[in-house]
């Protein structure tokens, strides 16, 4: 879906990309087209004779990434030093929010009395493998680089979303296996298609793609933090899921259905 | 912003560079962050004024890209830059001395101003290691423009380096008390450096204020 673009020419989706090959904003992309050529820069931005750019960005990476597969450019390096940090600083501020969801869900499970069937302890179920989160991290970052998702955040401010109509980012400190996490990230980025902008083929296309798939009936995955009410109350709410049945949850008793896969180009 | 000029030393440029200067420090979305990269690179390798504050407008316009928009696209292209003329630092020193200080400066600037989470990039910390340790070398001792470069430097960061790797910093002092001692070419101004900085390292990155009387009670308060 997400092609490797080979040169600033637009692809089927790049006008719903926010940055260019190269990280810059598209906002004025031929512009900087030939302002290279004219330029002639020798330098990263070097393009060879069939006008491949020296390097380019791929759904796994944030940004362009050597054709060599090494980073050794002070930028990159950089730039993943930087997101390990950020990524070791959210799983702090995680864990943090956990234990205070988790101490408040105890003490009202104690004075209500009831015996919850679901005793997640999210806390300790947590992802916290730095390869792993690096990975889902980037996969986030490359579909909330996008103007779907600028236009998206734009429209709906957090307090109106409604599980189910609009896309959730996918929790990456969950335990998931791989396959559910990257179904995930494509389903996410499905929906966020909802929110391109307009361009003269690109809307219809869009809306095509999204009956095919059937994505009214495919319920949001369950995301959030189970409450008392969910997990009582999980035989009827949700009906069809999409984490695999093998699964290492955190035994949230919800109905869980294999959808018929859809076929995703 | 009045005297946005004076802050960031940005007055020898001409006043269009000026103008796209000051656009990039306000609003980079409008400008060609990798052009702009390549304007400050450029007059750090040549002006020594400005190689010494570049890293504040360098910080400044990093800054407000990632308000911005989140981008790092200027990051991006000064450190690639950078890199590309640390590549290559064994002919420019060859070419011209001035240049190579002016870089080594430069480079040491923006690892004091950039940091990533309020961390020094450790991307930076081996190159600038290996640049001091290149003026730590015999033929680097006999030039003071080289030796004050290095002590400079060394003020500026040194306790910050150490902190980053500190092998690396006995690594260095271990020259530089080598040519203290042993290297006879050396003029009596970059002997006084250099037992300066000796000094200064042995007292946790601070001079006593009788060593501090020793090497500064002639300069004017």
């Amino acid at each position: 879906m997400l092609s490797v673009t080979h040169n600033f020419g637009p692809s089927r989706w790049s006008h719903c990309r926010k940055r260019g090959v190269n990280g810059s904003l598209r906002s004025n992309s031929e512009a900087d087209d030939i302002d290279k050529r004219r330029n002639g820069h020798a330098d990263s931005s070097y393009k060879h004779p069939d006008r491949r750019h020296a390097s380019f960005t791929t759904p796994e990476s944030t940004g362009p990434v050597s054709r060599c597969g090494q980073q050794a450019d002070w930028g990159s390096q950089v730039e993943d030093d930087e997101m390990r940090r950020d990524v070791h600083r959210d799983m702090q501020r995680y864990r943090r929010r956990i234990l205070g969801a988790e101490f408040t869900q105890r003490e009202r499970r104690a004075s209500s009395g009831s015996s919850g069937s679901c005793d997640s302890r999210e806390g300790d179920n947590m992802e916290t493998d730095e390869a792993v989160l690096l990975r889902r991290q980037k996969q986030i970052n490359y579909g909330k680089n996008t103007l779907a998702y600028d236009r998206y955040i734009k429209e709906v401010p957090k307090h109106m979303r409604q599980p189910g109509v609009h896309p959730k980012t996918p929790n990456k400190f969950r335990k998931y296996s791989r396959r559910s996490w990257d179904q995930q990230i494509k389903l996410w980025k499905v929906k966020l298609h909802a929110w391109d902008p307009p361009a003269e083929e690109g809307q219809d296309k869009t809306l095509d793609v999204v009956e095919e798939l059937n994505l009214d009936d495919v319920m949001d995955i369950e995301l959030d933090f189970p409450t008392i009410t969910d997990s009582q109350n999980s035989q009827s709410s949700l009906p069809i899921h999409s984490l695999s049945v093998e699964d290492e949850d955190c035994g949230t008793p919800v109905k869980v259905q294999r959808t018929a896969e859809p076929n995703m180009s | 912003m009045e005297n946005s000029a004076e802050d960031y030393r940005i007055q020898s440029f001409d006043l269009d560079t000026q103008r796209l200067l000051k656009t990039a420090l306000k609003d980079p979305s409008l400008v060609n962050l990798e052009k702009v990269s390549n304007i400050i690179v450029d007059q750090s390798l040549k002006d020594t004024v400005f190689s010494k504050e570049a890293g504040r407008i360098c910080y400044t316009i990093v800054q407000a890209e990632a308000k911005q928009n989140n981008g790092n696209v200027f990051r991006r292209h000064l450190l690639n830059r950078l890199q590309q003329e640390f590549k290559e630092r064994e002919e420019m020193r060859a070419r011209s001395l001035q240049e190579w200080v002016c870089y080594v400066t430069f480079i040491c600037n923006i690892f004091d101003y950039l940091k990533v989470n309020n961390m020094p990039m450790v991307a930076l910390v081996h190159p600038v290691y290996d640049c001091l340790m290149r003026l730590a070398k015999p033929d680097a001792l006999m030039n003071e423009d080289e030796v004050d470069c290095l002590v400079v430097q060394l003020h500026r960061i040194g306790e910050q380096l150490e902190k980053a790797d500190s092998q690396r910093m006995n690594d260095l002092f271990f020259l530089l008390r080598d040519g203290f001692l042993l290297q006879e070419s050396l003029t009596s101004m970059a002997r006084l450096l250099l037992l300066e900085i000796l000094e200064f390292r042995a007292g946790g990155w601070m001079l006593s204020s009788t060593a501090h009387k020793y090497y500064y009670s002639e300069i004017a308060d």
